[in-house]
């Protein structure tokens, strides 16, 4: 039943549907999207600051993540993603990149026209309104970013931002059972919630040491969900997830 | 300025607790800690810990010695000193 297209967007139909309900010719109509798919090695620019993109890309595979550059080197990364997010979206109505957005770790992405956008979301309204809900969680999880990088311990912030990729994860059938893919790496934690590499260091420790965490290979796995849940004060509601995709 | 250090055992929850108060004359302007062995390459260097006044912020350069760390804070107090 599922053509070549409808298994590549298979990530981003999931996505929308964890935040939004679509119809079933809106979702054909998704999956009709035409998509030019590129690999690209970890720590590859996708779209850069100032550039005017002419399409959008969705994570198909891999983790992606969005940052600003300032001086001395100093770098700020805003959100990670994952598959189904489509991490420059906005550039679909705001013409020039403010900020970069790289890989993180190898990725598969499916780029798709702007044209082919404007013409979903005028003939496809549900469509239209999961991509705006989109948008609008965005937002939502900056504001918690926010909230937790000026009023957070080093502790609740680390605790706080492995809750959500993990919430994230099983959304979109990625992750089970608290246990994840976790390519992130301690210099990108520090970027992301501004703490040195030292403090990331030690909370890491701290948390293991006290039973919350631990990696097994290339995942981590959540011990203790309540106690890092309590931790960094994480409560899934601004995530507004509406379908969890069956696992 | 005169900057000189008073070595201090540093409550930073993990091993790496040799560290040094760093003074301008009377005033504490920041606390250096020596990395332990489980920073690798990093081990034994002197790691900036927290700064105050004009020194305080999201920096936290890792430095080889401590003439290196001593030239970095009198380079960053130079320009706020009346």
């Amino acid at each position: 039943m599922s053509s070549a297209s409808d298994a590549e967007l298979a990530p981003l139909i999931r996505k929308l549907e964890s935040i939004a309900t679509l119809s079933d010719a809106a979702r054909h109509a998704v999956c009709e999207l035409p998509m030019s798919v590129r690999v690209l090695e970890p720590e590859h620019d996708i779209a850069r600051d100032k550039e005017q993109p002419a399409h959008c890309c969705v994570v198909l595979t891999g983790w992606a993540y969005r940052y600003k550059l300032l001086n001395e080197g100093r770098r700020q990364i805003l959100s990670f993603h994952v598959p189904g997010d489509v991490p420059d979206l906005q550039s679909l109505h705001l013409k020039v990149m403010d900020h970069s957005l790289a890989t993180l770790t190898q990725c598969r992405l499916g780029f798709i026209p702007h044209e082919s956008l404007h013409a979903l979301c005028l003939h496809f309204p549900d469509a239209a309104t999961a991509l705006w809900r989109d948008t609008l969680v965005d937002a939502a999880i900056f504001r918690e970013w926010m909230t937790g990088i000026g009023r957070r311990t080093a502790h609740g912030r680390i605790a706080h931002v492995f809750c959500e990729m993990y919430v994230k994860l099983n959304a979109v059938g990625l992750a089970e059972n608290h246990r994840c893919l976790w390519p992130v790496t301690q210099v990108n934690i520090g970027d992301a919630l501004g703490l040195s590499n030292v403090h990331v260091n030690r909370v890491m420790q701290d948390l293991r040491a006290q039973g919350m965490i631990g990696r097994q290979g290339r995942e981590l796995i959540i011990h203790d969900w309540d106690a890092l849940c309590a931790l960094g004060e994480f409560d899934e509601t601004y995530m507004h997830l509406e379908r969890k995709a069956a696992a | 300025m005169s900057l000189h250090l008073k070595p201090a055992r540093i409550a930073t929850g993990r091993g790496d607790e040799d560290g040094r108060l760093v003074f301008d004359g009377e005033r504490l302007v920041a606390v250096l800690v020596q990395l332990s062995d489980q920073y690798g390459p990093d081990a034994g260097k002197w790691f900036f810990e927290v700064g105050l006044g004009w020194l305080a912020g999201p920096k936290h350069p890792i430095f080889a010695n401590l003439g290196e760390a001593q030239d970095w804070i009198t380079r960053h107090l130079a320009g706020h000193r009346s």
